[in-house]
């Protein structure tokens, strides 16, 4: 029961820092939260199942399938709608992305149904650990959030991209002074987004079975209390904030009842959002 | 009658949108009211149920009218309130068979009562973090209604809820045909309009205002900022809870399926395609937005497209709304000051 719901709450908790993560840093360049960001996910579970379905493609040729699909999506939506955002009051995003939610969301339900889809694809195939078993999968998950982390981390401290990132969340006006491409970097900031939404998506089908269109509004809530928790644009601080909600509501789901666990991220939002502004671990942004 | 110190006034003064064409829309209201009384002539019964159904999505978007058009602040709570109102109702109803009257008041009260508690936290946060804090509440109390098996029947819901009964206590006049309800929903809609009219125009409302251009000025020159944007978020969960408190009787039944997104999308595209911070925009726009798409019987998933679009080209091309535009349009004059497009 323990270590059932330690393993749970790691690999619920590292899709929720990878869904998380891409959201933190588009905010941190835009300013904007994105209503949609859930649904890039959900995009992404679907697109590697229609390329299983339909093409026979095995799992792993669907997991980069699946992000170049949703990237090119990404692009589109932020060609037409994010990079008009830029230096717009927050209500604008809000809404402008809200339909965008609604216009992917149901695009794929009237394209599909609006019926469950089963997902018939990753390495389910249970290993030993200890007394306990864990499927691939969650290790594979786990794993691969790890490996997101530390790169993203090492991206926006060492590479060009990653600096110019830095430098418009942290002031745009200079930014333009000294000549950044400011609709460029947000552009390839929200794609970078979108896309780790999208693999966190292909990544956790295999766990969850069972997609339907609707799948990413929940996640996209979710993500909200995790960015409110890491810190706006702290990308660590997303990683700890990710699996603690990840680990809570995996307890909360397994002692008190799984009807509470959705409960959980709202509980924790409102409650952060009124006691520490400014997330859970940094002292300096608030939100 | 809180009244700011003289010196004050041309200054909150300036702020107000000063109505100068009231004879002309007292005219428009009173036609469009007019022409609802004869609708029933013209519209068989799907359209009678068409406008039934826009008309009591009319109060919960005059809610959201009030706390984002006049205050300013991007609630997605609307629904919730909705919830609250449409599930107080109906266990009035269910349980001690009340009349409509006491219903409808009671589904405003105590949406309004829920929205204290809730205000007390989100009142203090702004921007992003309002709009997260309000829609928590939704998921919140969607998970309620599921949850609370005893109260609610969870997700089965609650059905079989009365007819709205006309009566001041007990026996009375039960609402069962559609003629009829339309005719109690005609009459609760021009109830609330009025209501909101009054309330805009009062000196309440022209604190929002002034609240909502500056909160810093307002509150410089004597406006208890916080308490007037509680008493604006306190009413529109009233008129919320009023609107569920009509929908539940008109619809019999009631589940968590009511505090999906789908209703508090359409709530906002309401509101901000009928011009935000208007009243006939918002009138227009439940007629528009809601009667429209149920007389060509469009499936819910084309509707939250149409709607989804919708949103995006109204911020980024309209955002005063599209009757304000029209109008504009139509009188050719130069932009009007009396729809706030900056709130957006």
């Amino acid at each position: 029961m323990l270590s059932d719901s330690l393993v749970n709450g790691f690999t619920a908790g590292s899709v929720y820092a990878l869904v998380g993560v891409g959201m933190t840093i588009i905010f941190g360049v835009l300013r904007a939260i994105n209503f949609a960001h859930g649904e890039y996910y959900m995009l992404g579970s679907f697109a590697a199942w229609w390329g299983i379905e339909t093409v026979d493609m095995p799992y792993i040729v669907s997991i980069p399938v699946a992000v170049a699909v949703v990237s090119v999506i990404a692009l589109a939506v932020g060609l037409l709608v994010m990079k008009r955002l830029i230096d717009r009051p927050f209500q604008i995003g809000v809404i402008a992305t809200l339909g965008v939610s609604l216009v992917l969301q149901n695009v794929v339900i009237l394209v599909f149904g609006g019926s469950y889809k089963m997902f018939d694809g990753g390495w389910i195939d249970p290993v030993e650990i200890g007394d306990t078993f864990v499927s691939e999968q969650r290790i594979i998950i786990v794993l691969a959030c790890l490996l997101v982390f530390a790169g993203l981390e090492l991206a926006v401290r060492k590479t060009r991209f990653g600096k110019t990132m830095r430098a418009v969340s942290q002031n745009l006006e200079a930014c333009r002074i000294v000549g950044v491409d400011v609709p460029r970097v947000v552009l390839g900031t929200f794609v970078l987004g979108c896309a780790l939404a999208a693999f966190s998506g292909v990544l956790t089908a295999p766990v969850i079975v069972s997609l339907y269109g609707s799948m990413g509004t929940s996640i996209t809530v979710k993500t909200f209390a995790i960015i409110v928790m890491g810190g706006v644009g702290n990308v660590s601080g997303t990683l700890l904030a990710g699996w603690l909600l990840g680990l809570v509501e995996s307890f909360v789901a397994g002692y008190l009842g799984l009807q509470f666990r959705d409960g959980v991220a709202f509980a924790a939002l409102i409650l952060v959002l009124t006691f520490l502004p400014q997330g859970l671990f940094s002292r300096r942004e608030r939100f | 009658m809180p009244s700011a110190p003289e010196s004050t006034a041309p200054v909150l003064e300036s702020f107000i949108s000063v109505d100068r064409q009231i004879g002309l829309r007292a005219a428009g209201f009173a036609g469009l009211v007019a022409a609802l009384l004869l609708a029933p002539v013209a519209v068989g019964e799907y359209g009678l149920h068409a406008l039934i159904v826009s008309m009591t999505f009319l109060l919960p978007a005059l809610g959201l009218n009030l706390i984002l058009g006049y205050a300013g602040m991007l609630s997605f709570a609307q629904m919730a309130f909705f919830g609250v109102g449409s599930y107080v109702s109906a266990l009035l109803a269910l349980r001690w068979g009340t009349p409509f009257w006491l219903n409808l008041l009671a589904a405003a009260v105590a949406a309004g009562i829920v929205a204290v508690p809730l205000g007390v936290p989100a009142l203090r946060l702004r921007r992003y973090s309002f709009v997260m804090c309000t829609l928590g509440f939704a998921v919140i109390a969607q998970a309620v209604a599921k949850n609370w098996v005893s109260v609610t029947r969870g997700d089965l819901g609650l059905s079989g809820v009365p007819r709205p009964r006309l009566a001041l206590w007990s026996g009375g006049w039960e609402v069962t045909g559609i003629l009829s309800y339309y005719y109690l929903a005609l009459a609760v809609a021009v109830l609330a309009v009025a209501l909101f009219l009054l309330l805009v125009t009062s000196p309440a409302g022209r604190y929002l205002v002034a609240i909502r251009e500056d909160e810093t000025l307002a509150a410089s020159v004597g406006a208890p900022t916080w308490v007037y944007r509680m008493i604006a978020f306190v009413l529109s969960a009233a008129f919320a809870g009023a609107g569920g408190s009509f929908y539940v009787h008109y619809f019999t039944v009631i589940s968590p399926t009511i505090f999906d997104p789908f209703y508090g999308n359409t709530l906002l595209v309401i509101v901000l395609g009928g011009g935000l911070g208007t009243v006939g925009g918002v009138v227009a726009g439940s007629f528009v937005f809601v009667a429209l798409s149920e007389l060509l019987r469009v499936s819910p998933d084309v509707r939250m497209i149409a709607y989804g679009l919708l949103l995006v080209v109204i911020v980024f091309t309209c955002p005063e709304g599209f009757l304000p535009l029209l109008l504009r349009r139509a009188k050719r004059r130069k932009a009007a000051v009396e729809a706030p497009a900056h709130v957006l």
